[in-house]
């Protein structure tokens, strides 16, 4: 358990006088299905922005493998293996399903600054875009734009350009955010399949407390952008406090959803 | 029988068939029109149609910064002004031999991708659209007040006169060029645009910070991309110097610049042939308004007609002549089953 392929040491950010993300040192191990749960405006995306590189932290460093990253910029995080999908859905939208999954997929192959073969001559990139197209079951909507998706197919085709990276470690934020509760059971399989790949780190950000409970190895509550408690999922359930941040609204007594 | 003929004529005007072959048939036949041209009309038309062929190639280098890669460059003109100045004083100091015209193209494209290359990397520096439109309009400023100060090479405010070589002179001929030019240009922009890097463009356009967290440095693509418009820009403006024989600053203003968003903006943006359709409205309604000065004073100041006519098209059609035509197309036949 003692081997994390991400951690963090006093990170905080402040927005102004706001502290969003508060001291917090976790330590994200190899292999572990974790989520991060918290009341809204607990600091979960906030903390994912940081991990990532789309904010910079105030104070305190971020370490992945070993190395310092806290200065490292998205796209060098990204070579380094980590993939990231975004709580609003965010996609290519004027372009195709396939085209959106195969540029995620070009990313990640080296043909460096190419200018001159059609891209639809990369036969091994293709193929690969049909396989993943097939995983998220979109293969039929594959000529749609992706503006012309229905939201769930959205975030599944989301979720299909960061497992196209291969990513080591994948940031996945709310991915059933704004769904259908039927599609729910779909991207929960997806989740599973993720979950079962053992060469991956998933960090999920999730208020679905069945899928929470169902997936995660371990959980780690936020609140007031202070890490509240860590454990299982039956631990934290039991936990007081969490049952205070979410019920009883927050440290400070405000009430939250 | 009477069923057969029924799903021919069903087949005729499917979507899938239908357009591919009205689309080839329409330019094969404008093709035609084009190579026929010459022998038809007389020099006047031939000399408008090179402008137009000239000028929509720099207006498709315009087209692939803001139609693609979606920047904002307000100071494109150092492109193609500095292609015409760059010929110009090659072909008055230095003759007028096809040794000469290589030496400009090659000065052009030098000079066309050193510049791209400061400009990008000040540029995107932040990221920022409106920093990038400010910035390339401060570059724009910098490069036209250079070529105005810099009298003992470029004559300053009086503008350059320079002979052109030999096989240019010709109208017709030129005409030819222009044309194969613009045809050259189209094709292989099209070929960079299905290319990878291409593609990465459009997710530049589509989504920059998507584009990121993907691992693509956008900064690096979006250079490339200026560099290639840069280019043909400036091989544009080398093709614009063989068309005026002259040079002169308004080549390197805003204005100019302006010309070329304009012409996209009436075409269509992110087609390539949008600019070329766009920059042949301009011409011929350019072309057509000055006619009309014998029927009507008014016609002077056809800058007022041509206001008139851009205010119309953002309002109206906000995708240009291109998008109006597609959704037109849309909307009057069928849409295919999906299979």
């Amino acid at each position: 358990m003692s081997n994390p392929i991400i951690w963090t040491k006093d990170l905080t950010v402040s927005f102004g006088a706001h502290r969003v993300v508060d001291n917090v040192s976790i330590a994200i191990d190899q292999g572990v299905f974790t989520t991060i749960i918290g009341p809204n405006g607990a600091g979960k995306t906030s903390l994912f922005n940081l991990i990532s590189g789309l904010i910079k932290p105030t104070s305190g460093r971020i370490f992945m493998r070993g190395t310092d990253i806290t200065h490292l910029s998205p796209i060098e995080r990204v070579k380094m293996g980590m993939g990231r999908s975004f709580q609003l859905t965010n996609l290519f939208p004027a372009l195709t399903v396939f085209e959106n999954v195969r540029l995620a997929i070009q990313a990640r192959s080296d043909l460096g600054l190419d200018m001159w073969r059609p891209f639809h001559r990369f036969r091994a990139i293709n193929d690969e875009v049909e396989s993943l197209l097939g995983d998220v079951r979109l293969t039929e909507k594959r000529s749609f734009l992706a503006a012309h998706l229905t939201h769930s197919e959205q975030r599944k085709l989301e979720l299909a350009m960061v497992l196209s990276l291969k990513p080591a470690v994948l940031l996945l934020d709310e991915p059933t955010a704004g769904m259908a509760l039927e599609d729910v059971p779909a991207m929960l399989e997806l989740l599973t399949a993720i979950k079962n790949d053992k060469q991956k780190t998933t960090v999920l950000i999730e208020h679905k407390m069945d899928l929470v409970a169902s997936l995660s190895d371990v959980v780690i509550v936020l609140a007031s952008g202070a890490v509240l408690t860590k454990g299982n999922p039956s631990e934290v359930a039991d936990n007081a406090l969490v049952r205070a941040a979410y019920l009883g609204g927050g440290k400070y007594g405000e009430a939250s959803a | 029988m009477l069923a057969s003929l029924q799903s021919r004529l069903y087949d005729l005007v499917r979507r899938d068939t239908f357009l591919p072959r009205f689309h080839f048939l329409a330019i094969g036949l404008l093709g035609i029109m084009l190579l026929l041209l010459p022998q038809l009309t007389g020099l006047v038309l031939v000399g408008l149609f090179t402008r137009i062929f000239v000028l929509a190639v720099f207006g498709m280098s315009y087209d692939l910064l803001r139609g693609y890669a979606g920047i904002i460059n307000l100071g494109h003109a150092l492109f193609f002004g500095g292609g015409t100045y760059i010929a110009g004083i090659v072909f008055a100091n230095y003759g007028t031999s096809p040794t000469m015209l290589g030496l400009a193209v090659l000065g052009t494209t030098a000079y066309a991708m050193l510049a791209a290359l400061l400009m990008g990397k000040i540029a995107f520096r932040r990221g920022n659209v409106v920093a990038c439109a400010m910035i390339t309009l401060a570059l724009g400023e910098i490069v036209r007040q250079i070529a105005e100060s810099w009298r003992a090479v470029t004559h300053g405010a009086d503008g350059l006169t320079f002979p052109i070589p030999m096989m240019f002179r010709d109208r017709v001929a030129l005409y030819y060029y222009a044309l194969a030019f613009m045809v050259i240009m189209m094709l292989a922009l099209r070929q960079f645009i299905m290319s990878p890097t291409g593609r990465v463009l459009l997710a530049i356009r589509e989504n920059e910070q998507r584009a990121i967290f993907l691992g693509y440095n956008t900064a690096s693509y979006k250079l490339v991309a200026l560099q290639v418009a840069g280019v043909v820009c400036g091989w544009s403006g080398v093709m614009f110097a063989l068309t005026s024989r002259f040079a002169n600053t308004e080549l390197l203003t805003v204005q100019q610049t302006l010309n070329a968003l304009l012409v996209t903006i009436v075409g269509g943006t992110g087609t390539l042939y949008g600019a070329i359709v766009g920059t042949a409205f301009v011409q011929l309604a350019q072309h057509t308004l000055l006619g009309l000065r014998g029927v009507h004073l008014i016609f002077e100041r056809w800058l007022l007609f041509f206001g008139a006519i851009y205010v119309f098209v953002v309002l109206f059609m906000p995708t240009g002549i291109v998008g109006l035509y597609q959704r037109l197309i849309s909307h009057w036949l069928k849409p295919v089953k999906p299979r």
